[in-house]
């Protein structure tokens, strides 16, 4: 393992498309269970309000973005803050992929369950490759 | 001629650090889906701070509730940062010390006792928003 133990993830986490509450479902299972010792989560609000330790982790680790739809959130906040992106997974992209669809915002259902962990295990993955290097 | 009926703007923390930040954001959805459908929309908090015009303009003309897990309050700073003061904060911490009983412990999936806390949480919210649409009626402006 490299000199760099751990892996920020970002989600977007964004409340009006179930697709970002897919992102958030994603970051969960990647910090809490996949990759818990190589990854942390950081969240947006803290991160742009200036809270500690999300503004220092942004400095610290690379970073691996999450983004549940077009207007790329986490990735354009992260790329203002100047923070370095080794890695970027796009929820939309996803759904062609696996074919499943979360159900609301509130509430994703098993395919958007389902879906979370289909790319919680890639983004693990991602974690990986980018420790290694 | 249409009619454009005053509406609240709820900002939620996207709560992913703690169980108090899944709380506000499941509130924030009863509120809109269920318990003030017609008189609520939801700011996506993300898409306002990476500088979203649209959802910035909505905070400086309509009045907005700020909706948040803890004392760091997040989306009551960055939506005054970003466009106006907020003209309530509701800080679900705080409401929970009203529930001893109701304990927030996942940031994933609420459990029956964490979904209760959210539809408590949901409707101190709701309350809010007849408040700030009663005031608006009267043309008080604070």
């Amino acid at each position: 393992m490299s000199e760099e133990q751990k892996v920020a993830i970002i989600a977007c986490a964004g409340m009006d498309k179930s697709l970002g509450s897919v992102a958030r479902a994603c970051a969960f299972k990647v910090v809490e269970e996949l990759r818990s010792e190589g990854s942390v989560l950081v969240c947006i609000p803290p991160l742009v309000a200036g809270v500690k330790p999300h503004s220092e982790w942004i400095k610290e680790y690379p970073i691996i973005t999450i983004d549940g739809c077009s207007e790329r959130c986490a990735t354009k906040i992260v790329a203002r803050i100047g923070g370095k992106i080794r890695g970027r997974v796009f929820i939309p992209q996803s759904v062609q992929k696996h074919g499943l669809k979360p159900k609301a915002s509130a509430d994703i259902g098993p395919e958007g369950e389902e879906l979370a962990e289909k790319i919680a295990d890639e983004t693990a993955l991602l974690v990986d490759k980018i420790l290694r290097k | 001629m249409a009619i454009v009926k005053d509406k609240v703007g709820v900002v939620s923390c996207s709560g992913e650090d703690l169980p108090e930040g899944t709380i506000s954001r499941i509130a924030t959805r009863i509120v809109l889906e269920k318990l003030r459908p017609n008189d609520t929309v939801t700011i996506c908090l993300p898409l306002f701070l990476a500088g979203s015009e649209d959802e910035r303009a909505f905070a400086r003309v309509f009045p907005t509730i700020a909706i948040d897990g803890c004392d760091k309050r997040c989306a009551e700073v960055g939506t005054k940062k970003y466009s106006g003061k907020p003209v309530a904060t509701i800080v679900v911490s705080e409401i929970m010390q009203k529930y001893p009983y109701l304990k927030a412990k996942s940031r994933g999936k609420l459990s029956a006792k964490e979904k209760e806390l959210a539809l408590k949480v949901a409707e101190e919210i709701a309350a809010k928003v007849d408040e700030v649409l009663e005031r608006k009626k009267r043309g008080d402006s604070n």
